[in-house]
C-alpha cells in the first residue's frame, strides 16, 4: 500500500532543514545524507546531495527529472566492477 | 585484456545445441553487435567471423565460426569477446569511453594540485556517472561527471582539470 497523501512525501528531517537553510542563503554546497528513503522534493533540484551506498557517500546532482523518487534509487549499493573499464563503455559530462 | 582491444561482453554459457553463445554485453551500442563481422576471443586468441547473433538485452546470443557443438561452446564459457579499439563507434564532443579516462591524473583548476588518479567510473542512474580519484594515503575521492565540475579532459596530456563543488572533499573525510 502507498504511503497516504495526507502526509505528505517522506524527507528526513535534519536534511530537509539543511537544504532549505542553503536554498535561503542561496547556497550550493554537497550535502552529506545517510537517509536513503527520504523522497527527493522540488526544493532539492540543482543541489548535489552525496548519498550513503553503505560504504561511502556518492555525490548525486539532482535535476527536476528525479523529483519523486528516492534518493536511495541513485546511489547503487552493489558495484560490480569486472572488467569495466576496458568495456565499450562511455560517459558524457552532463 | 589483449592490447589495442576493448571488450564488448563476456561469454555466459552455452545457448542451445548448435554451439551459440550466450554473452553478457558490456557495451553501450548493443545494435552494432547485430552487424559485427569479425570479434576476438581471448580464450581462442584469435579473430573469428561472427555467423549469427541477435540481442536479448543485457544479453546476445551469437555463434561464432568454427564452434558448431554445446561441447566446444561450453569450453568458451566465462571467454572475453573483444574488437580492436580503432572499430569503435565515434562518440559526441564531450563524451569518452572509460578506458580512455582511467588512469588520467586529475588536476584541481586554478590551484594545479593534483588530486589522485581516476580509478573507475560508476554507474549511478542519475543521469550522470561519478568518477572514482583514488588518492596517496587518503579515501578515494567521488567527483560527480557534470559539466560544471569537469572543466577539461586533455586525452592527449592524460589530465582531466575539475572545479570541486564546495563541501566535496568533505563527504570523503
Amino acid at each position: 500500500m502507498g504511503r497516504s497523501v495526507k502526509k505528505g512525501p517522506y524527507v528526513e528531517e535534519s536534511l530537509l532543514k539543511k537544504i532549505e537553510g542553503q536554498n535561503a542563503r542561496n547556497e550550493k554546497r554537497v550535502v552529506k545524507t545517510w537517509s536513503r528513503a527520504s523522497t527527493i522534493v522540488p526544493d532539492m533540484v540543482g543541489h548535489t546531495i552525496a548519498v550513503h551506498d553503505g560504504r561511502r557517500h556518492v555525490p548525486i546532482y539532482i535535476s527536476e527529472e528525479m523529483v519523486g523518487h528516492k534518493l536511495g534509487e541513485f546511489a547503487p549499493t552493489r558495484t560490480f566492477k569486472g572488467h569495466a573499464d576496458k568495456s565499450e563503455r562511455s560517459t558524457g559530462m552532463r | 585484456m589483449w592490447p589495442g582491444h576493448v571488450m564488448i561482453g563476456q561469454v555466459t554459457s552455452p545457448f542451445g545445441i548448435d554451439g551459440s553463445l550466450k554473452v553478457y554485453l558490456t557495451t553501450d551500442f548493443p545494435e552494432r553487435l547485430l552487424g559485427l563481422k569479425n570479434v576476438t576471443v581471448d580464450r581462442l586468441g584469435e579473430s573469428r567471423p561472427v555467423m549469427k547473433s541477435r540481442l536479448q538485452p543485457p544479453m546476445a546470443v551469437i555463434q561464432l565460426a568454427g564452434i558448431t557443438t554445446r561441447e566446444q561452446a561450453e569450453t568458451l564459457r566465462g571467454a572475453l569477446l573483444m574488437v580492436p579499439e580503432a572499430d569503435l563507434p565515434k562518440l559526441a564532443p564531450d563524451e569518452y569511453y572509460w578506458h580512455q579516462l582511467v588512469g588520467m591524473a586529475v588536476v584541481e583548476e586554478g590551484t594545479g594540485r593534483l588530486l589522485g588518479e581516476l580509478a573507475h567510473v560508476l554507474r549511478t542512474g542519475a543521469g550522470h556517472d561519478v568518477f572514482e580519484v583514488a588518492r596517496d594515503g587518503k579515501k578515494p575521492l567521488l567527483i560527480p561527471a557534470l559539466k560544471s565540475v569537469i572543466k577539461r579532459v586533455s586525452l592527449g596530456e592524460r589530465t582531466m582539470t575539475v572545479e570541486l563543488l564546495p563541501g566535496l572533499e568533505e563527504i570523503t573525510e
